[in-house]
């Protein structure tokens, strides 16, 4: 899902860009306030494993590839700010030391991965416990929907941006379907990756009650 | 700090990872749902023209492709956790 460099018009580099800084200044200012402060230890370990998972490129038959981005789970696990802040520097080491997504894009990478998908699996997880308590089947549906949610959303949010930024017409017309219906499809395997990892890190009473914390929703989780 | 068992797990990825990123993914052929989309829009990807870095998609100038994908899972991994250390220490000092 990394745009590269050569795939956005100016318009829409200029709006990316605006709302990815606008975001990103706002989480750094709020984690400055002291907004998820206490999970600060865990961004430096998760942005690195969030990397080095986006390296494996999984084949899928018929010939397309998919890797796990990870906006969903960072957004579960340290909350929206430092879900955002955890991408970003991802993407930033990615573009600037391996030119994995385009400088001209990265506005729309950090849109895409680090802003729409870290918030819609947050929301969708802290909604899926708001319904459903605490329990661990609540977390399992949360986070695989969040995940597949999170990325189904951003590979439209990506279909609008490079349609916007066509020179054909129909532009929108081809991108968005082409990018919705993909990422819905391989979403269910972020949705899995997600919840598998949301699970397994359920029994580190550190993390995932300071998630539930962070959420206000739950403050008793059963392991 | 690290613990023990993330570095493991880290270390065991990156090692791996040639696999995927370079042995499967040559193998069926690597095709995102994005360069669908931009090869029915027309859309160009200038990266070559634009690049700046030895490290183009996780390669290293010399070295076979796999070997190069490993040592790029390990300078990506020391940027990254050094960006995120600053972050942390930046952010930890600030209220």
């Amino acid at each position: 899902m990394h745009i590269p460099d050569g795939f956005l018009d100016l318009p829409v580099i200029v709006v990316t860009y605006a709302v990815a800084v606008t975001w990103l200044a706002y989480s750094f200012y709020k984690v400055g306030k002291g907004v998820g402060k206490d999970k600060l230890s865990m961004v430096p370990v998760l942005a690195a494993g969030i990397f080095v998972a986006q390296m494996l490129n999984w084949p899928i038959p018929g010939g397309t590839s998919l890797h796990f981005v990870g906006g969903a789970l960072a957004g579960v696990l340290l909350g929206p700010y430092l879900g955002s802040i955890v991408i970003f520097i991802v993407l930033l080491v990615q573009c600037l030391i391996f030119h994995d997504g385009g400088i001209t894009a990265l506005g729309a990478n950090v849109l895409n991965m680090g802003i729409v998908d870290v918030l819609v699996g947050y929301a969708t997880y802290v909604l899926a416990l708001k319904l459903l308590g605490p329990e661990r089947r609540a977390r399992l549906i949360g986070a695989f929907v969040g995940g597949w949610l999170g990325i189904t959303l951003a590979g439209i949010v990506c279909g609008l941006e490079i349609g916007y930024s066509s020179a054909c017409p129909f532009g929108i017309a081809i991108s968005v379907p082409v990018m919705g219906a993909w990422h819905a499809a391989l979403g269910v395997i972020e949705g899995f990756i997600t919840a598998f990892v949301i699970d397994y890190l359920r029994v580190r009473a550190d993390i995932i009650p300071q998630a539930d914390l962070l959420s206000g929703v739950v403050r008793n989780a059963k392991p | 700090m690290l613990s023990r068992k993330a570095v493991i797990t880290i270390v065991a990825l990156i090692i791996i990872s040639p696999l995927f990123g370079v042995i499967l993914a040559d193998a069926v052929g690597y095709h995102e749902p994005l360069d669908v989309a931009a090869e029915k829009l027309g859309l160009k990807d200038v990266t070559d023209k634009l690049n700046w870095t030895p490290f183009l998609d996780y390669s290293v100038p010399g070295l076979p492709a796999t070997i190069g994908y490993i040592i790029s899972g390990f300078i990506g991994v020391a940027a990254v956790l050094g960006l995120g250390y600053l972050i942390k220490a930046v952010l930890g000092r600030k209220s």
